[in-house]
């Protein structure tokens, strides 16, 4: 490796190692969360650097793009007296076996992981390629060679956004706004860009690095970034409509799993002639429950009209 | 190889509750008879597939046509079959209970109830994946499923203790999954594959990475099976949930980690059981039988009681562990998936006719719980069942448990193991006992015009204690327990 990439990747982790501490240890919890925020485009940076873009990509999106939107959103709704600086601890005796346990656990960890052969499953995805409907290795594994997984996952989102709902405060009474007065004309010019950009990343999905996760994020960025320059959710597309988005996702990837066996397939075995098409179905309606999901994780509660509606 | 039946079956299983419970939550809407008819069509098929298995024996199924290692396998084996029917039985009970629960409860804007069966059919669906799932990776997906599902029930119930515990227990699960995860990539980047069949025959015991993965793997999922001294977050997120949920938490949820554990012990990482890691798992477990005793016995409120003995059952279990060395494995695993199955249904039935108890009494403060008045006494037999099963009382199926691990320890010599099963026993008997006395012996007279209790709330619990007791008539059967034993 030349001197020149050992040198980045050693300031790389250095300023990981700087960022942590400070998002722990901050005084103030907006320095924290702003911390916590470029360790995760830093991390998002680490993971180019390991060649793995898709990662990258849902890291920067997800871990420090909207994660932390939704830590100052929270950080907006916490009455002042939790947010003025803490005051500062003095270090004790007891943190020193968690110290000393945490240290023992990362030597053991370096040891072990530097021994790996990390042989993975690359060469049984690439061989299995010519059959699964795409392009993109990465596409394949998550929508046909473990789709099972990626439903789990999509159902663990949608989980996530019900439990929320469930603990029933209506946040959106007091909607967190950016203070920026060029924020509306920004959002008004770069949401049609957002909405571009998902599809784009949905189309790209089946030959490269993009598909329904990172396009979900991308759409997300965009709804939040509407709703932080002042825009509200209209009345008609709370309640169902927005309840519908949300499970759509997951429902069709259900129905496609089990459709499949109506042609006397196994469970989740796409027709071969059928499997591109199939892949890109479920993966745009993912990719659009993803992005309402998130969205909804920011409003925090179930949006308020669909209550009256219900009764 | 595997009959289109069975497969037929554990699709209806996984997928079923996951389509039902989007499709409450997207209408909106709550019809009693329809959530019942799929939890009834579930229990069947879980049924139906135990019927399978009994006849055919374990049976692989590639998901998507993919082989392993490439692809995912479902392996539907008589111990999971066994899971799948518990489950099954308290899904269904928990869900004809909690329609009768949540009625007189609804929450503020009717939130409880219309929240709980969706919630309740998503655990349900994670415990099924769980039960035939035979991946490293695809094990963990489920159990996030389970986990988060789980916490939202816990969450349920608005008061503020509920969703303290609640916030713990969604830190702790995280938490263990996390361990969990960095186990299972630990593995993975030693052999390169995920599935337990080619893991099984590539792993080393001998090379320190795959020790470094099974530790990881143990320990997150002790922390999320609540076994002792990681048991901190389970008394409160059960004790403070709503009863229902309560009964899912403790009879399946806790179980669903415990049964990964053995599976994983008794499967992949077999050949890492030495005897000193089994006297560790064993002292563990004889820790959490006495803790989660004595706490058991020192508790006021009744809640709190079941709660805390579903930590000391958990310990009775561990000791599954050092008895596996010996010549008797079979029998071992047997006798550990038998306690499972035996807890999950007395303790969800426990739960349930506590539940009971606490609305006709208007406290769940032991001493003043009512007695045998009106039909209270149904949700008091109940407990009276249900104890006898817990305590392992013949013919229940905790004495077939009990019995066989018993065996197991008699041949291989193991005292040490056999006096602290005994006195776990003894224990558990003196904690539920405790209870029976205080409550019948001096029952409180309640409050005067009692509330209405309903068959919804009375008969699931009943059902329930019934079963766990009769089963064990069954268990007792030298031709079941083989079956049972080849799929190991």
């Amino acid at each position: 490796m030349p001197a020149v990439e050992m040198l980045f990747d050693a300031l790389l982790l250095l300023c990981m190692v700087v960022l942590a501490w400070q998002g722990v240890h901050a005084r103030n919890m907006f320095r924290a969360v702003v911390s916590f925020m470029m360790f995760g485009l830093l991390t998002a940076v680490a993971w180019v650097r390991l060649e793995a873009p898709d990662i990258a990509l849902a890291e920067a999106s997800l871990g420090a793009g909207l994660t932390g939107v939704l830590l100052l959103a929270t950080l907006g709704r916490l009455a002042p007296e939790r947010r003025r600086p803490r005051p500062r601890q003095a270090m004790t005796l007891t943190v020193l076996p968690w110290l000393a346990l945490g240290l023992a656990g990362t030597w053991v960890l370096l040891a072990v992981t530097l021994a790996l052969p990390a042989p993975g499953l690359g060469e049984a995805v690439f061989a299995a390629m010519p059959e699964a409907g795409v392009d993109s290795p990465v596409t394949a594994v998550l929508l046909n060679f473990r789709a099972w997984d990626t439903l789990l996952e999509i159902a663990v989102m949608l989980l996530a956004v019900i439990g929320l709902w469930s603990l029933g405060q209506d946040v959106l009474a007091s909607p967190s706004t950016l203070p920026a007065p060029s924020l509306p004309a920004l959002v008004r010019l770069l949401f049609p860009l957002f909405l571009l950009s998902t599809f784009y990343l949905l189309w790209r999905g089946g030959h490269g690095p993009g598909g329904a996760f990172p396009a979900g994020a991308l759409l997300a960025a965009g709804l939040v970034l509407a709703l932080l320059a002042g825009a509200r959710v209209p009345r008609r597309m709370t309640g169902a409509p927005m309840r519908w988005a949300l499970g759509a996702g997951l429902l069709t990837f259900l129905i496609v799993a089990v459709g499949v066996m109506g042609y006397g397939e196994a469970f989740f075995a796409y027709p071969p002639e059928h499997a591109s098409l199939l892949i890109a179905v479920v993966e745009i309606a993912a990719g659009l429950s993803i992005g309402v999901m998130l969205t909804a994780l920011f409003l925090g509660g179930e949006p308020t009209d669909s209550r009256s509606e219900r009764r | 190889m595997s009959l289109p039946a069975t497969a037929t079956l554990v699709v209806i299983l996984v997928t079923l509750p996951l389509a039902a419970a989007t499709l409450l939550f997207a209408s909106g809407r709550q019809p009693r008879t329809l959530t019942l008819a799929a939890a009834l069509l579930l229990t069947f098929a879980a049924l139906a597939l135990g019927g399978n298995v009994y006849l055919e024996g374990v049976s692989v199924h590639a998901i998507g046509g993919w082989a392993a290692p490439l692809g995912i396998h479902w392996q539907v084996t008589p111990a999971g079959t066994v899971m799948l029917v518990a489950t099954a039985l308290v899904g269904l009970a928990g869900a004809v209970y909690g329609a009768g629960y949540f009625l007189h409860r609804p929450g503020p804007d009717g939130r409880m109830a219309r929240v709980f069966m969706p919630l309740w059919l998503f655990a349900w669906g994670g415990l099924n994946a769980l039960f035939v799932a035979a991946d490293l990776f695809n094990l963990y997906v489920a159990l996030e499923v389970l986990t988060l599902a789980s916490v939202a029930l816990v969450a349920l119930s608005a008061r503020r203790m509920a969703l303290q515990a609640a916030m713990r227990y969604l830190l702790a699960g995280l938490f263990g999954s996390v361990i969990y995860l960095l186990g299972v990539a630990l593995l993975y980047g030693q052999y390169g594959v995920l599935d337990f069949a080619t893991l099984t025959a590539m792993l080393d015991p001998e090379d320190p990475g795959s020790r470094a993965g099974a530790v990881a793997l143990t320990v997150g999922l002790l922390i999320k099976a609540a076994i002792f001294p990681l048991h901190f977050w389970l008394p409160g997120a059960h004790g403070r949930a709503e009863p229902p949920v309560s009964a899912m938490l403790s009879g399946l949820v806790v179980a669903a980690a415990f049964y990964l554990l053995l599976r994983l012990w008794f499967g992949p990482l077999a050949e890492m059981l030495s005897f000193g890691v089994g006297v560790l798992f064993g002292a563990l477990g004889a820790g959490a039988l006495f803790w989660g005793g004595m706490l058991a016995l020192l508790q006021r409120r009744l809640k709190m009681l079941v709660a805390y003995s579903t930590v000391s059952q958990f310990g009775f279990a561990m000791l599954v562990f050092p008895l596996a060395g010996g010549d008797h494995r079979g029998t071992v695993f047997v006798g550990g998936t038998l306690l499972l199955a035996n807890h999950a249904l007395a303790k969800a039935a426990l739960f349930l006719a506590a539940g009971t108890l606490v609305r006709a009494s208007g406290s769940d403060r032991i001493g003043t719980l009512v007695g045998f008045a009106g039909r209270a006494h149904w949700a008091w037999l109940a407990v009276i069942l249900a104890s006898a099963a817990l305590i392992g009382m013949p013919p229940t199926l905790g004495f077939s448990a009990k019995w066989l691990l018993l065996q197991a320890a008699v041949a291989d010599g193991a005292w040490v193991w056999l006096g602290v099963m005994l006195g776990g026993t003894l224990l558990t008997f003196a904690y539920l006992g405790r209870l029976l006395e205080l409550a019948l012996l001096d029952p409180a007279p309640g409050p005067s015009p009692p509330p209405p209790l309903t068959a919804a709330l009375l008969l699931p619990a009943l059902l329930l204690a019934l079963l766990a007791c009769l089963a064990g008539l069954w268990a007792m059967d030298v031709e079941a327990i083989a079956r049972l034993e080849s799929g190991t």
